[in-house]
């Protein structure tokens, strides 16, 4: 295994893990869900991770609940006895159909107006996830494009959601993670098989945890 | 284009007790939870009796350890309450999808809970995965042979974590009851951020070794 490829595994591994604890930003969770729909081995570590979770929550140690939560809590199974579990309706459309569906809710249509041509064969659109959640984009390439040299601000996570494309790294196919290091520079070219499309998060620190849980983890720690 | 993978299940797999007490310090001895799989047939009876006794002792057992859980992560003790009741009230809506050969109650338990809690504490809503969702059913067939397959992982993936070297226990310790993503972990203890993905990776690896190992002899 080389050094890009064992570096990417590391990184997958980090965000696996964070992913089963909930600890990722909305972008990169969308992102690792996608992947997880896509490759069965994180798959398979995801659901021992989700073990492992319900290992550690088995073993904790309890804490009491107020008086009366089981009382409150039959109640309210009482109260929606009669209603049913609706089922999910899926949105479909030319090429949200096609992907899974974490990221099909956010992938818009491709004659959509938020899809911009950046270069020859190269189109971007980008992807709002509310505030400070870090910046993620979709890109199209068309099949042997090649993007010029580039470096990147943050660190940046791709995934490969149809198509593949190569670089200085290694080669990089459907459901497919390849990691950007800050700083690092790469001349990807769309592997001639058909259009690459990508979604990629650039790696913030931002995280979904509420502003009380923050400050409360800064007096534990 | 090959997008659903089958492998891939939120409610996947289980619960059984050993004590990890030791393991992480936390005190108590948990014998008295020794042979528990009864935690998922009392599962099975609320999805399929709509058994409000079993319901109530797995909110007895759960329950408040959810909240602990939760209290751990640095949430605050009213919304902990509150997150762990939703939580159990999930439960009994969506006792009805659980199938014991693919989780143990635990597990279940713990996906639903940890859905719970990003919904509750992200600013933006968005559909977590469904575990009634078909998609995230593999395989329907419910067999107690793999239901023992099932718990026997759980057994390996207790032995493998109480002998993970302490560095790399620390990793998942820190990530599971602090709820640190990788880059906090990195940011508070002053390892190097490559040191922490490198434990991450090497302690995922020990896990994985174990559930590969072929004395599991059930598959047929």
């Amino acid at each position: 295994m080389n050094e890009q490829a064992s570096f990417n595994m590391q990184v997958l591994d980090a965000l696996l893990l964070d992913y089963a604890t909930g600890a990722l930003s909305l972008p990169l969770e969308v992102l690792v869900e996608t992947h997880l729909a896509m490759n069965e081995d994180s798959a398979k570590t995801m659901n021992m991770l989700m073990k492992l979770g319900g290992v550690l929550l088995e073993d904790s140690d309890p804490v009491s609940l107020s008086e009366g939560a089981l009382e409150n809590v039959l109640k309210a199974i009482e109260q929606d006895e009669e209603q049913q579990p609706h089922n999910s309706k899926r949105k479909i459309d030319t090429d949200s159909a096609l992907l899974p569906r974490p990221i099909a809710d956010y992938l818009p249509d491709r004659n959509n107006s938020s899809w911009r041509r950046i270069g020859i064969g190269l189109f971007e659109c980008d992807v709002v996830f509310g505030n400070d959640q870090g910046r993620a984009k979709f890109y199209r390439i068309s099949p042997g494009t090649a993007i010029p040299s580039h470096t990147h601000t943050g660190t940046e996570v791709t995934l490969v959601l149809q198509g593949g494309f190569t670089d200085e790294t290694g080669n990089y196919g459907p459901g497919d993670i390849a990691v950007q290091e800050e700083g690092g520079e790469h001349k990807p070219v769309a592997d001639n098989d058909g259009e690459c499309m990508v979604f990629a998060v650039n790696h913030g620190d931002i995280r979904l945890t509420g502003p009380i849980g923050r400050v409360l983890n800064l007096l534990v720690n | 284009m090959d997008i659903k993978n089958e492998n891939f299940d939120f409610a996947l797999v289980t619960d059984e007790p050993v004590s990890l007490t030791s393991a992480m310090g936390t005190g108590s001895d948990n014998d008295n939870t020794r042979g528990m799989s009864n935690w998922d047939d009392m599962l099975v009876r609320v999805g399929r009796d709509r058994d409000k006794d079993a319901f109530a002792s797995l909110f007895e057992y759960f329950g408040p350890r959810i909240k602990s859980f939760l209290l751990r992560l640095g949430t605050d003790m009213s919304l902990c309450e509150e997150i762990a009741q939703e939580a159990m009230i999930m439960v009994w809506r969506r006792a009805e999808t659980y199938n014991p050969s693919q989780s143990g109650a635990s597990t279940w338990i713990f996906t639903i809970a940890r859905n719970k809690r990003i919904d509750r504490l992200r600013r933006e809503n968005r559909p977590l995965p469904d575990l009634a969702d078909p998609a995230f059913a593999p395989e329907p067939v419910e067999t107690g042979e793999k239901t023992i397959f099932r718990q026997q992982e759980e057994e390996k993936i207790r032995h493998a974590l109480k002998n993970l070297p302490d560095e790399q226990a620390k990793m998942i310790f820190s990530a599971y009851y602090e709820e640190k993503s990788h880059r906090e972990i990195s940011d508070e203890s002053g390892v190097p951020l490559g040191t922490v993905k490198s434990r991450i990776r090497l302690a995922l690896n020990r896990l994985r070794a174990h559930l590969d190992e072929p004395e599991g002899i059930w598959k047929s």
